[in-house]
């Protein structure tokens, strides 16, 4: 209907604040970047010709349209060299994937159509292109109109979801974490399935929690001290870093001797390490693979920067109405509430991806 | 006892070489235009056809009934109105070939997948940009399987048009079998069978030429 290929029956759709309805279909389609299922790359032509199907309806120049080809295919990951001669039935599903996207972004449109783009290649295959698309959208900072019927891949890909039930009704409409946290009917809360929970997780990484400080010493620091520290702090576990603040192992607070120095030889084997880019569904399946409650969030060059435990992950995703409380008491805004808003934010600032999901 | 005539004569055959030949020449004519013109007119009303689709039904009912009706007989028909003329020969010719050019064309472009209509549609093609960029070329194989279909039948037919003094091989057979001189049929039978099968070569490459991308997938 964005692009007109269906008209609509009453209401307006608006671009930039344009309706388009008084715009010419043809020019206004031009300007939409377009990618379906199928691909609908043309099969009678080489790549090259299809990625620059809407630069040559333009009318741009022989030479523009093969620069902006070639920039167009490395942008995707193919190099044009190898593939710019070849024709769609010489490629993989993946590969033909690609090149209609590149193809849709052509003419560098302001807004996309993406009708279930990633629905025809396998799971695999899936998973790279989501990756690999929401890299690329980093960069081109499009809006982005996309279909699909998985759920998770709408949570993934989505800054705005609206969840579409039977009969074209919108049941609701907000950011990925909004829709896991609340659901606003029971349609929806089926739809996202019972495992929401477990989705959101998903959606926030360690860096959006407010990590816990351990307590830390070096081997050759005094025992009695280091053991006072700990019985001080509600984590009963001591943590063992090197000279430059990596971790070497956890001590507890029992195993502390009273007297003399720390030594390498009680540390016992150390959490899993995270980054802060880790996000909570992978910090806490790694934790629950280790069976300990405390991740290690250490930076790039491995120095440690605090815990994560499995109860910080469980009171970010207490729901919001019911997490009020817990937010309060001085660990920190809740963290998905905070993403939210970001999003928001971006949204606002028109760089924002909107999504939508069909039921 | 008489020496009997042989099948072939050929010492008569390379003193008439040059009869055959013309004999070759009118026949090709009569088939090229017939093809061509046939082509036209098949293909404004496929296009006609595709765009009102109720009309689809009533064109290949038409052309159907033209198709089965003998040649004889439409030569019988059309003599009291155009004559002895090339243009009789050529209304009937091209008659025959409508029913076949007409389903193929229609079925070569409706044949386009759904999701390259679609693309194209998205992407800002408008009808008649799609139906020459997009819908023609992937409808080749088919419209090309359909001119081969045409032509070799077209070839076979030209033959009748000698009996309305049109010339072409069927004068060749037609002679030879008045005057039992089985050189000369034979000529003509054996010219136009090979005319045939060289048109539809001819064909064959011409869709291999205008269809790089098929043999793409082939080479996969």
């Amino acid at each position: 209907m964005v692009n007109r290929l269906i008209e609509p029956t009453s209401g307006r759709i608006l671009i930039d604040g344009r309706d388009i309805s008084k715009d010419d279909p043809i020019a206004l389609r031009r300007r939409i970047g377009y990618v379906i299922q199928q691909t609908g790359l043309f099969p009678h032509q080489r790549i090259g010709e299809n990625v620059a199907v809407v630069t040559r309806l333009l009318g741009w120049s022989r030479k523009r349209q093969r620069e902006r080809t070639d920039e167009l295919l490395t942008l995707v990951g193919l190099d044009p060299a190898r593939y710019r001669d070849r024709y769609p039935s010489q490629l993989s599903g993946g590969e033909r994937q690609r090149v209609g996207v590149a193809r849709a972004l052509a003419a560098d449109p302001p807004v996309m159509l993406m009708d279930e783009p990633f629905g025809a290649v396998d799971p695999i295959v899936r998973e790279r292109l989501q990756n690999e698309f929401l890299r690329l959208q980093e960069q081109l900072a499009k809006t982005i109109l996309f279909v699909t019927h998985d759920i998770d891949e709408a949570i993934k890909m989505g800054d705005l979801v609206a969840v579409m039930q039977q009969g074209g009704e919108l049941a609701q409409f907000g950011p990925p974490d909004e829709i896991l946290a609340r659901p606003a009917t029971d349609f929806v809360a089926r739809f996202v399935g019972a495992d929401r929970g477990l989705k959101r997780l998903s959606l926030s990484r360690v860096g959006d929690l407010e990590l816990q400080t351990a307590v830390t010493a070096h081997p050759g620091d005094d025992a009695e001290e280091a053991r006072r520290r700990t019985l001080a702090d509600p984590f009963r576990y001591l943590l063992l870093t090197d000279d430059d603040h990596r971790p070497i192992g956890w001590v507890d607070q029992d195993d502390i001797p009273r007297s003399g120095v720390l030594t390498e030889a009680l540390a016992i084997p150390m959490s899993p390490l995270v980054s802060r880019r880790t996000t909570l569904k992978d910090a806490l399946s790694m934790m629950l693979a280790a069976d300990v409650v405390a991740g290690i969030v250490v930076d790039r060059t491995g120095r440690v920067l605090g815990l994560v435990t499995v109860e910080s992950i469980a009171a970010a995703m207490r729901p919001p109405d019911r997490g009020v409380g817990a937010a309060t008491d001085g660990s920190g805004p809740d963290a998905a509430r905070r993403l939210a808003a970001e999003l928001a934010a971006r949204d606002d600032q028109e760089l924002g991806r909107t999504e939508a999901t069909r039921a | 006892m008489p020496e009997r005539e042989p099948l072939i004569r050929w010492d008569w055959l390379a003193d008439h070489t040059d009869d055959s030949a013309e004999r070759l020449v009118e026949h090709i004519w009569l088939t090229v235009i017939a093809v061509a013109v046939g082509f036209v007119i098949s293909f404004v009303l496929a296009l006609v056809a595709i765009r009102r689709g109720r009309t689809y039904g009533p064109i290949t009912a038409a052309t159907g009934i033209l198709y089965t009706i003998p040649s004889l007989a439409l030569f019988a028909i059309l003599v009291p109105i155009t004559g002895l003329s090339v243009l009789t020969a050529e209304i009937a010719l091209v008659g025959y070939t409508l029913l076949i050019l007409i389903r193929n064309i229609v079925a070569g472009i409706q044949g386009v997948p759904r999701d390259v209509i679609e693309a194209a549609e998205g992407m800002g093609f408008g009808t008649a940009t799609r139906l020459i960029r997009v819908e023609l070329p992937l409808a080749v194989p088919v419209i090309v399987a359909g001119l081969r279909i045409a032509t070799v039948t077209t070839v076979g037919l030209v033959t009748v048009a000698a009996l309305i003094g049109q010339g072409g091989l069927g004068k060749l057979i037609d002679d030879g079998l008045s005057r039992r001189f089985s050189t000369l049929y034979i000529t003509g039978a054996v010219l136009s069978v090979a005319l045939a099968i060289l048109a539809d070569g001819a064909f064959v490459l011409l869709q291999r030429v205008l269809t790089p991308w098929a043999r793409a997938r082939a080479a996969r």
